[in-house]
């Protein structure tokens, strides 16, 4: 009897200890790769389509932000293109509902709230987009690259002689 | 299994469960984009600019609203999160007082009415559609005017096309268009002028060309017409040397900035005046001369008499009369308290004359440019309605824009006669006392949600236009009169109240005005010159009425204006009493302001109770004891009292708001009330004001500075700030300004009772001699050798390469230790989360984190302004310029009291300022080394 109840506790103790694993990596992944309403694939609008990022991005050379294209943007093309695609028809679905689409963030500054950050400073300095945010262009589905933490935004600044005083961020 | 083991196995089981619920979510935050984008240039990170108009008080400044990119509660759209004085407009130049700052939260109000509401059989208000709404109202309208009743339009103060379209809307329906109501109506001013020169209007007053002005009552930083364009006109003067006699029996922020504040007795501004008048015509210091028999009948008072009925010092008033007659343009203003008495018309007929008499009607005294207020009636004509209503002769009444439950007198009783009419319509934004008395209540847009013009003054066209999609289903009262036109089937040229303004606007304007209004917001149309003429025969009988002046017996209850909510309108906007009251600093709660002596009788402290009977009327509150105020006097803020102790003027139709018969006895009770000033306003010799310090000795050799740091070196950027003492007349524009550009919470009464008020600026009034107070501004000084920085444990605080004493949110740990090092109480500690209540939250300003509980905060110099200016310089290859960071203290600030900018630019406006005479700064003995550079007061000498 006794010996049964520690097997259980041992198994039970183990299968805690494998969820943890599982829960933890996958929650990792989750983070690295939210789940988005449409499969979106930078791949192909990037690597065969050819756009450029700005083409969507329009903000990024001249705000904070970098932008998200709105859903009229998207349906200049997908009016016509790819129509008969079941990830499009979800598009042409919340076009004719009327609803924006509920993009899940990727890229995500850990203390938003209290932290500022400007693409544009950062494009017009000659950062690559790819230093943050990777290779899109292999991406048919997007994964975040970089933690975005302050040790390596610091690392970065002082190697290329940014201010690395605290405002320079710190809002 | 035994227990032990049980246990062990939940613990194991329930923790997985746990494990397994937790962190679904997280790190997947939303990013919506626009599903069709919004025409103007506008994207998160560059917000748009919309000129439009303030409308929180009849003034109507011009404003530009800061329109944000931003999402909100899982929504993306465009807010407006600030308002900004119209650079270069006629009234206002760029500057906004602290209700027009706090006047947002009117637009995210939680009392917004968002839908129709009428009243059903049980009297509760249910919801309705509009045209169920119309169809009562266009029912009631017929068979009322079937019945023979009187259908009755009254409003506020309207202008502009608004004002033609409600007349047209009534001659249409056949329904009375009453004069408009307002607390504030200039009712005796109007009188006199309308009696003298047969215009019934309050002239433009022409400080900025003055070099001499004397105010009788007339409280022009606060309420007075229009308290930012007069703030702005005494700056420009002010440079000039503008010398400034102010009378007023109690004590008003306008009164202590002045030249001379001299306290004169409660009512006996007509005998300083009858005395001046006669002197001025003795000494021959006038323009026009007057028939000797006009002359002869203004009463003749003997010097002893003036000086023993005013209180005045001989001295005193003979340092007046010189500084009148020795003036090139001298200005003359009565208003408010000296014109809201018993001889308050005959005060105003005089100021009238003398302006006549000494030319001033032709230049500073412009009646071609009036404040206009021609249809805006007075007291008398809310009689005739309140007469009407109680013989039931009232059918439909329509309120607009008006609140007359709160702020009319006592005695009309307007709530109860309200009930009269057959059916009230009331069109407000917010509910308030009227609205909620009324039948159909029909809900407007805000004016940053609709389109719209005004007129502030004859001369001035200002745009309203929308700064962001209506919130609710509400509509402007343009489109309702349009719509209810429609649904009564009267002929209509469109709907569509935009339209219709164009419409109109194409009429009355040139294409090039057109584009001009686009362009700016507004317009300056030309004004035809007007001479005024005296009315003798009018003005002589008139003066041939025998009237009996009479010295004022026992203590005087004067109810004055406030400065944070008007005429009680503002006060609904939380800011508005979170922001203390200038001279009390009283923030939270309501009390009545004694002077000294009676304090001493009655033998009370500070938030003890009073009970004042006056008539039927009993008032119990606690005091404030103000040491300026002279004795046997009371005053009480008339946005305080639940039910107005006025009585009404029948000459002017004024209402008089100096009492007298009042009885006062302490009732024993305590209520402690929020005094923000720490020390009651004394300087306790620490020197703060430059006066004392200098007179004080040199404060600099006995202390030895102590150096916390070594010396900082500044590469391109010393980030400074000047503020002249001189010009700042304590409004506190500046403070509110900065709350809502800092996103600064809101704690209520309970915290600021434990002194824990979160302003990152505010005004320190202190007490300078037996007569008057000066203002300081205090904010964080920045400090070149900050006390603050070396006790933080964890480098929250430090000091930045362009001098800003930094701090770092998500850094701070709570100590409290650098607050507690601070000379100058700068440092605000959230104690507390304290976010804005929904949908207030709207206002949040994304460019500024919002903070949260055990986190130190403080002035950061607006630093996302200094960000953003110097992103643009980055773009342009150059260093920022002067002028090109100003922050939002210093934008809103009638008379550029406060000056930013790089002290290390040796052209700058700061440098300079910061290198003048009059330039200290505060505890400077301390070694603290601060950026904030104050310039001191002149002492007031001769004048």
């Amino acid at each position: 009897m006794r010996i049964i109840g520690k097997v259980i506790i041992a198994s039970l103790f183990l299968l805690f200890v494998g969820l943890v694993v599982l829960k933890g990596y996958s929650w990792q992944q989750n983070r690295k790769t939210p789940p988005q309403p449409i499969q979106f694939s930078h791949e192909i609008h990037v690597k065969k389509v050819g756009l450029s990022c700005q083409f969507c991005h329009t903000t990024v050379e001249k705000s904070t932000f970098a932008g998200i294209p709105s859903l009229q943007k998207c349906m200049t093309c997908h009016e016509k293109v790819a129509t008969d695609r079941p990830e499009i028809q979800k598009l042409t679905r919340f076009w004719k509902d009327g609803t924006p689409i509920p993009w899940n963030r990727v890229y995500r500054i850990p203390v938003r709230n209290h932290v500022y950050f400007s693409h544009k400073r950062h494009v017009k300095a000659g950062v690559e987009c790819a230093t943050c945010h990777g290779n899109v262009e292999v991406m048919p589905v997007m994964k975040r690259q970089r933690e975005l933490q302050m040790g390596w935004c610091v690392s970065c600044h002082r190697a290329n002689n940014a201010p690395d005083d605290c405002l320079t961020c710190h809002k | 299994m035994d227990r032990r083991n049980f246990l062990k196995a939940v613990g194991v089981v329930s923790g997985t469960a746990v494990l397994t619920s937790c962190g679904v979510d997280k790190g997947t935050e939303k990013i919506i984009p626009y599903l069709i984008p919004p025409e103007e240039d506008v994207y998160p990170g560059k917000p748009l600019l919309v000129s439009s108009t303030c409308t929180e008080c009849p003034a109507n400044c011009g404003v530009q609203v800061k329109v944000h990119d931003k999402m909100y509660r899982g929504e993306r759209g465009l807010f407006p999160t600030k308002l900004e004085g119209l650079s270069g407009h006629p009234v206002n130049d760029g500057a906004l007082c602290m209700r027009g700052q706090a006047s947002l939260m009117r637009l995210y109000h939680p009392d917004r009415i968002k839908r129709p509401l009428v009243r059903d059989a049980s009297g509760n208000f249910r919801v309705a559609t509009w045209q169920e709404a119309y169809q009562k109202i266009r029912d009631s309208l017929e068979s009322n005017r079937k019945a023979g009743r009187k259908n009755i339009y009254l409003s506020g103060k309207t202008t502009a096309t608004l004002a033609q379209l409600i007349a047209d809307f009534c001659r249409q329906l056949g329904i009375e268009r009453v004069p408009e109501y307002e607390a504030f109506s200039h009712a005796a001013v109007k009188e006199a002028n309308r009696l003298l020169f047969g215009r019934r209007e309050v002239p433009h007053y022409r400080i900025q060309a003055a070099d001499f002005l004397l105010t009788l009552g007339a409280d022009i930083f606060e309420t007075f017409l229009s308290p930012v364009n007069l703030a702005v006109q005494f700056a420009r003067a002010r440079e000039r040397g503008l010398v400034w006699f102010h009378l007023e029996p109690h004590v008003s922020l306008t009164g202590v900035q002045t030249t001379r504040r001299l306290s004169i007795k409660p009512k006996s501004e007509i005998y300083l005046l009858a005395y001046l008048f006669h002197w001025l015509i003795a000494k021959g210091a006038v323009k026009y001369r007057l028939p000797a028999e006009v002359s002869q009948a203004v009463p003749y008072f003997h010097r002893d008499e003036v000086l023993q009925e005013t209180g005045l010092s001989g001295a005193k008033l003979d340092e007046l009369l010189e500084a009148f007659r020795r003036a090139e343009n001298p200005l003359l203003i009565a208003g408010n308290v000296a014109t809201a008495q018993e001889w308050g018309l005959e005060v105003a007929v005089l100021a009238g004359l003398i302006q006549w008499m000494t030319g001033m009607t032709d230049s500073v005294v412009d009646f071609s440019r009036a404040e206009d207020a021609s249809a805006v009636g007075d007291l008398r004509d809310v009689q005739r309605l309140v007469n009407l209503l109680s013989r039931n002769q009232v059918g439909v009444l329509f309120l607009a824009r008006t609140n007359p439950v709160q702020t009319l007198p006592r005695e009309l009783e307007f709530g109860q006669r309200l009930h009269g009419a057959n059916l009230v319509v009331g069109l407000s934004d917010v509910l308030d006392d009227t609205v909620r008395q009324c039948d159909v209540i029909l809900p407007l847009s805000h004016t940053l949600e609709a389109w719209g013009d005004s007129e502030p003054r004859r001369g001035v066209f200002n745009l309203i236009q929308p700064a962001m999609e209506k919130q609710y289903d509400t509509r402007s009262e343009g489109e309702i009169l349009l719509q209810l036109l429609e649904a009564a089937g009267k002929p209509v040229p469109t709907t569509d109240y935009h339209q219709y303004l164009i419409g109109q606007w194409n009429q009355r304007f040139s294409p090039e005005q057109m584009a001009e209004l686009q362009e700016n917001g507004f317009l300056e149309l030309p004004v035809k010159a007007v001479k005024v003429k005296l009315n003798f025969p009018a003005l002589r009988a008139f003066l041939r009425k025998p009237r009996k002046f009479r010295p004022v017996e026992g203590p005087v209850l004067v109810v004055t204006p406030s400065i944070r909510s008007y005429d009680g309108r503002s006060r609904l906007l939380p800011l508005m009493e979170e922001i203390p009251d200038p001279l009390s600093t009283i923030s939270y709660g309501e009390w009545i302001t004694v002077s000294e002596n009676l304090a001493e009788n009655l033998q009370l402290k500070n938030g003890d109770e009073i009970e004042v009977v006056l008539e039927e009327m009993v008032l119990r509150k606690p005091v404030f004891i103000q040491k300026l105020m002279p004795t046997n006097l009371l005053a009480i803020q008339r946005d305080l009292l639940e039910e107005l102790p006025l009585t009404i003027d029948p000459n002017s139709g004024e209402a008089i708001i100096v009492r007298e018969g009042v009885r006062v006895q302490r009732t024993g009770k305590h209520i402690p009330l929020p005094v923000l000033a720490g020390s009651m306003s004394g300087q306790e010799g620490r020197g703060i004001l430059p006066e004392e310090m200098h007179h004080g000795g040199d404060h600099e050799s006995e202390h030895e500075k102590i150096a916390n740091n070594p010396p900082h070196e500044h590469k391109d950027y010393r980030w400074g700030m000047a503020v002249d003492l001189e010009s700042c007349i304590g409004c506190n524009a500046c403070s509110a300004a900065c709350y809502v550009e800092n996103n600064i919470p809101l704690v209520g009464a309970e915290e600021h009772l434990k002194g824990r008020e979160m302003s990152w600026i505010r005004i320190e009034p202190y007490y300078v001699g037996e007569e008057t107070m000066e203002f300081l501004p205090m904010m964080c000084q920045q400090c070149d050798n900050a006390p603050c920085e070396p006790v933080c444990p964890v480098y929250a605080a430090y000091h930045n390469p362009e001098g800003l004493n930094a701090q770092v949110y998500n850094r701070c740990v709570g100590t409290r230790y650098c607050s507690n090092n601070c000379p100058y109480k700068v440092r605000r500690f959230n104690w507390f989360d304290h976010r804005l209540p929904e949908p207030l939250d709207k206002m949040y300003n994304p460019e500024v984190s919002v903070r949260e509980r055990g986190v130190m905060e403080k002035c950061t110099f607006c630093i996302q302004r200094i960000r953003s200016a110097k992103d643009t310089a980055r773009d342009e290859g150059r260093k920022v310029a002067d002028g090109e960071v100003v922050p939002a203290c210093a934008q809103t600030c009638p008379t550029n009291a406060i000056v930013f900018g790089n002290l290390l630019d040796k052209n700058s406006a700061v440098y300079k300022l910061a290198h003048s005479s009059r330039q200290y700064r505060v505890l400077e003995e301390l070694g603290t080394e601060p950026a904030v550079h104050y310039l001191g007061k002149e002492p007031k000498g001769e004048v």
